[in-house]
């Protein structure tokens, strides 16, 4: 469904922030954020990509949502380079959720999501019923149909990321890149979101690519497990192959064992002290 | 879900505002210092006739198409550069428009009629291209970049303008004083012309584009992963939004306030996109600055007062018993 083959890029932080440095130049005073990824995704999946700070996640999911273009390499989806696709073309079959999207000023959450149809809007024309179906169908399949009529400023860090994916969802897109969703959600919370990702690959056959620093809940829910390091793909491969006490010491410089197959942290155990009032 | 989740209707507040808007324009021309009725104008009366025809109603509906303009603006600027601080001088624009205003009052073109305003026009044009090229680096143009620019630029021109007013003949000063501090006064019809086809036109192609501004609502990569060509939507609505500015500039002088106010205004009563934003704010803009030469107009008898001080008296009682009701 996508390919990714041999894409660079890098950032050049004296052209302003975000800004991409000349072709001719990735290598002598620029930041190379991602370096020659090749990696192919299929439908249905969901697939993390995981990493430590600064490994290129971000970069890497911005190029295949075509918020950046690539200095080298290029992306194929469905057989045509992501370059050539008209732009509304694409945005209604991969969708994008920034890290922490915020909307400027207030907003509901079912108008939040409804502009998630925008890229089937006409120049002058307004989103239909139909479109507003989607949107609450898309809240519904999120857990958060409730929520419709409420402001975004008044929700829970848990309840607008699930109006922010539902926004994405509105669309039908058949690829979902999402950057770090599970930030700043508690345990059960992070279980419940990657449980929703995985009902919702199986229900819709769309693939969702995430980015997460959970490797737990990631190899739990996962089909797949991307691992970048430097800019590189380091390892691709399935929840078992990266959950191992050699390879996340290697790759995240984390010293782990695994313990029923989770990854525990080695520390100096404690004695259990303090109670629940 | 209920129909409460769709308010696509926006005859209703669309309907409201032109009201409020034809009964200013009506108030603002049947008051003011001389004592004429409608009745005599319709009967022939000459004085009545020229009070009527040839001094206020221009006179409102200029203050209409002013008010309009910088509203337009201020709703664009706020909404492409997601901050709502942002006002239609932001880039600039009032500093060059006052500097080639100052400068040419200094140079003592202030007797040649209309000069004032063409070069002030022209300095406001300047000012915006001066800011543009300092943001831009290479092919992106930065809105943090472009806010300080601007920021930074009027500050130069503050001062360009304080020495021209220091070199300027004496007998000169208190018109372009009354220009800074904006003023209707002496609006004409071919005025009224004129800023009607700058703004109509800005208006036409803002609604263009309004379908992708709106979707600036959730930052620059959002709205460029749905689709939307970043860079051309903000230069065209930047540029726009100055030229209609500098144009309202020219005319009036600076009138403060209402581009910063009336979007936030409109936002706190109908809390909708841009699309519907943008021609709420254009009737709420021209509303509430016939109602504020208005009052400038009538509030002393032996004066007139500057009109950028009513917009605030007017407006900012309202904006904040508005923003204590909202959550």
């Amino acid at each position: 469904m996508l390919d990714v083959r041999g894409v660079s890029f890098a950032y050049d932080g004296a052209r302003g922030p975000g800004s991409p440095a000349r072709p001719d130049r990735l290598e002598s005073r620029s930041h190379v954020a991602v370096r020659e990824v090749t990696v192919v995704f299929e439908r249905t999946q969901l697939v993390a990509l995981t990493g430590p700070n600064g490994s290129g996640k971000s970069t890497l999911l911005k190029l295949i949502a075509r918020v950046l273009a690539p200095q080298s390499g290029e992306i194929i989806f469905e057989q045509r380079n992501v370059r050539d696709w008209p732009a509304k073309e694409y945005a209604r079959r991969v969708g994008y959720l920034p890290q922490d999207p915020d909307p400027a000023f207030p907003m509901r959450a079912i108008d939040v999501v409804v502009s998630g149809r925008a890229p089937f809007l006409g120049r002058f024309e307004w989103e239909s019923d139909a479109d507003y179906e989607e949107a609450e169908r898309a809240l519904a399949l999120c857990d958060a149909g409730d929520l419709a009529d409420r402001y975004l400023d008044e929700m829970s860090g848990g309840e607008r990321k699930r109006v922010f994916l539902a926004r994405v969802l509105a669309a039908h897109p058949r690829l979902v890149l999402l950057d770090e969703p599970l930030t700043a959600l508690d345990l059960s919370h992070v279980q419940q979101f990657s449980a929703l990702l995985r009902d919702i690959v199986d229900r819709t056959g769309t693939t969702v690519l995430y980015a997460t620093h959970d490797l737990n809940f990631a190899a739990a829910y996962c089909d797949r497990m991307l691992v970048m390091r430097g800019g590189s793909l380091a390892l691709d491969g399935t929840p078992s192959a990266v959950m191992r006490p050699e390879v996340v010491r290697e790759l995240f410089g984390f010293e782990a064992r695994s313990v029923d197959g989770w990854l525990v942290p080695r520390v100096q155990p404690q004695t259990p002290s303090g109670r629940i009032p | 879900m209920t129909g409460s989740s769709r308010p696509r209707r926006i005859i209703g507040p669309i309907a409201l505002l032109t009201g409020g808007l034809l009964f200013a324009l009506i108030a603002a021309s049947t008051f003011g210092a001389a004592a004429v009725s409608w009745r005599a104008a319709l009967a022939g009366d000459p004085t009545a006739r020229a009070v009527l025809f040839d001094i206020r109603l221009p006179r409102a509906l200029l203050a209409a198409l002013i008010g309009a303009a910088l509203a337009v603006a201020g709703v664009t600027f706020q909404t492409l550069l997601r901050n709502p601080l942002a006002d239609p001088f932001i880039l600039g624009v009032s500093g060059g428009a006052a500097c080639g205003a100052a400068v040419s009052t200094a140079l003592g073109w202030a007797r040649i009629p209309g000069l004032v305003s063409v070069v002030a026009f022209l300095g406001a044009l300047a000012a915006t291209a001066a800011v543009f090229l300092l943001a831009r680096r290479r092919e992106y143009t930065d809105p943090t970049r472009l806010l300080l620019s601007g920021l930074v630029l009027n500050a130069l021109f503050s001062a360009v303008i304080l020495i021209a007013f220091a070199l300027s003949p004496q007998s000169d000063l208190a018109a372009a004083v009354r220009w800074m501090m904006g003023t209707l006064f002496g609006a004409t019809w071919s005025d009224v012309a004129l800023l009607g086809v700058f703004v109509a036109v800005s208006m036409a192609i803002l609604m263009t584009i309004a379908n992708d501004v709106r979707m600036f609502a959730f930052g620059v990569d959002d709205a460029k992963a749905r689709g939307v060509d970043v860079e051309r939507i903000q230069r065209i609505g930047f540029v726009v939004s100055s030229i209609v500015t500098g144009a309202a500039v020219a005319v009036s002088g600076i009138i403060g306030f209402v581009g910063l106010l009336v979007p936030h205004l409109i936002r706190l009563i109908w809390r909708r996109d841009f699309r519907v934003l943008l021609p709420l704010s254009a009737l709420g803009g021209a509303t509430l600055l016939v109602l504020a030469d208005l009052a400038s107009r009538v509030a002393l008898s032996s004066s007139e007062l500057p009109v950028g001080a009513f917009t605030a008296i007017l407006g900012v009682p309202f904006f904040l018993s508005l923003l204590r009701r909202s959550r």
